[in-house]
């Protein structure tokens, strides 16, 4: 069978696999939610898949940590090998940035790294987002409200609010909807914000210990133009912690709706390529939060004169190459 | 309403993706050019360019979440 | 806010459970893989440092053996040449101790031939006389008189002498 026979048939069985498994594996309509969904509470407070899977996440980072620490070796083997090289490579990729505050920055740079790749990576887990418990929905259940129609209309009564249609492919039963066991807490808003504020709070802080009460002329000074573009330059800060947070979570969400709606559409084969994609964003995305922390370091901590210093650096570096040339 | 809804997830997403498709596009054209002629700073370059793609990419998202709201009935 | 699934409680509790994170891995994951870095680090210019050191003592103990080496072929050498002197000597000595021998024994050969030889010329010279002196009584008989026996024997001996 030569190369181009065997590739027109792998094509075609992959076809044949793809529109059979349309009418064999259909799930029915897709199930998303930006919400994350409540799975049981403790004492009044609603623990959400989101929380739950975080706290998964804590166990997963814990235990491979002690178990990569718990007899280090010279010279290192196995898990404490790879945890070794991700660390190492991390390290240096951020001391490009800043090499001053580094060592400062390290333990929430680095945590956020592994436990957004973590939370990322888990939502692709085959089964994440099929597997769970069947609760009533919220907005689903009844409520008091003024009757539109029939011979009660205007009367106020308990009424069955507009319901989502029930999903017959799934085992739970009418009026209730499937909550998934996993789901990355990356996807959940409470996380993204609280990752993005504690990022946020920490380039504040060492912005003002650095560079003192002159950290607030950045923003607010008489210098003519430059106090317009200070105002540009605060209202940009504020948006920081913003974009951070939505930027994860829109990546996520936006991969993991991706997900649903193509197997929504074609059950196999097509979403396939998607899971390898969206291993890859899961990991540039962590990075990316790693990397934006470290780098929103870097600018508060430099004043403006101090950039003036680091243009003159630049200007060195460039005329030492052209000599070296 | 809900054909309006449609209407606008769809077209605040591809409205969105206009200006940081055509961003990203000459970020990553600067970045390889630079590497092109500079293939020692590659490793420099690299993250500066996921930094700069990372930026760009947060408009888009912005829209991606504007849409997401509409579609799902979080802003009506 | 509550259709985006924001509220406070979870904003709370996922920012607490982060924060323990950080806490947790500091401790378990960070402080000791830095330190084993900079253990191994330290280690491995320890090793760099020590094997310069054994670089270095090697090329000492190089040298010295190189010293040794030729001191020794120095030293071998000289003896040899002085065994060959010695030998030199020694077979020079021996050589003229064997030649003095020879001459020697050369010359006590030589000598003792001589003496035999006067000793047979003297005998042989007495029984010539005798038979000279026979033969002439025999011929002659008593014609001769005593005062011209001698005279001939004398001149037969000096003409035999002639003839040798």
């Amino acid at each position: 069978m030569s190369g181009r026979t065997r590739a027109i048939v792998i094509v075609v069985v992959l076809l044949a696999v793809a529109i059979a498994s349309r009418f064999f594996l259909y799930s029915g309509d897709p199930h998303v939610e930006v919400a994350a969904e409540k799975l049981f509470s403790i004492g009044g407070f609603h623990v959400t898949n989101a929380l739950s899977t975080a706290i998964i996440v804590d166990i997963l980072l814990v235990v491979l940590a002690w178990l990569a620490t718990r007899n280090l070796q010279m010279v290192p083997r196995g898990l404490q090998n790879v945890l070794e090289i991700i660390l190492e490579a991390l390290y240096n990729l951020l001391k490009n940035i800043s090499p001053k505050f580094i060592n400062r920055a390290w333990p929430l740079v680095a945590t956020l790294f592994l436990f957004v790749l973590a939370s990322n990576w888990l939502g692709l887990l085959p089964g994440g987002s099929s597997i769970g418990p069947c609760k009533v929905k919220e907005h689903t259940a009844a409520r008091l409200a003024v009757v539109q129609e029939g011979p009660r209309a205007g009367a106020i009564a308990l009424i069955p609010a507009a319901t989502e249609k029930h999903n017959p492919y799934t085992t739970c039963p009418e009026g209730t909807t499937l909550v998934p066991w996993l789901r990355p807490p990356s996807t959940d808003l409470n996380f993204t914000f609280a990752i993005g504020l504690l990022s946020f709070v920490f380039f504040q802080y060492w912005g003002f210990r650095t560079l003192g009460i002159g950290y607030l002329s950045k923003f607010f000074n008489l210098k003519g133009i430059m106090s317009f573009v200070g105002i540009i330059e605060f209202i940009s800060e504020l948006i920081k912690p913003v974009a951070l947070a939505l930027r994860l979570f829109g990546n996520i969400f936006a991969g993991e709706v991706l997900i649903a709606v193509l197997t929504f559409l074609v059950p196999l084969v097509l979403p396939m390529p998607i899971y390898g994609f969206e291993l890859f964003v899961g990991f540039i995305q962590a990075l990316v939060f790693a990397l934006l922390t470290m780098a929103f370091l870097s600018i508060a901590t430099t004043s403006h004169e101090g950039e003036h210093h680091g243009d003159e650096h630049a200007h060195g570096a460039e005329a030492a190459q052209s000599r070296a040339h | 309403m809900e054909g309006l809804n449609l209407i606008a997830t769809a077209l605040a997403i591809g409205l969105a993706a206009i200006g940081p498709g055509i961003g990203i596009g000459i970020i990553v054209a600067g970045a390889l050019q630079a590497m092109g002629r500079n293939p020692e700073m590659e490793n420099t370059l690299v993250t500066y360019m996921f930094i700069g793609i990372a930026f760009t990419e947060a408009l888009a998202i912005f829209g991606l979440v504007i849409s997401f709201m509409i579609a799902f009935g979080v802003i009506q | 806010m509550e259709a985006l699934g924001i509220n406070l409680n979870l904003f709370l509790a996922q920012l607490i459970n982060f924060g323990v994170v950080v806490g947790l891995l500091w401790v378990l994951l960070y402080k000791p893989v830095q330190k084993m870095l900079n253990d191994r680090t330290a280690r491995i210019e320890a090793s760099l440092r020590e094997a310069d050191q054994v670089k270095q003592q090697l090329a000492y103990a190089k040298r010295d053996y190189d010293a040794e080496i030729a001191r020794a072929r120095q030293e071998a050498a000289a003896i040899v040449a002085q065994a060959q002197d010695r030998a030199k000597a020694q077979e020079a000595e021996i050589i003229a101790q064997a030649r003095r021998e020879a001459d020697r024994l050369r010359e006590e050969a030589r000598t003792q031939a001589a003496q035999e030889r006067d000793q047979m010329l003297r005998e042989a010279k007495g029984q010539i006389a005798e038979l000279v002196t026979l033969t002439a009584s025999r011929v002659l008989n008593a014609e001769l008189k005593a005062s011209g026996h001698d005279k001939l024997i004398a001149e037969s001996l000096a003409a035999l002498e002639r003839r040798n």
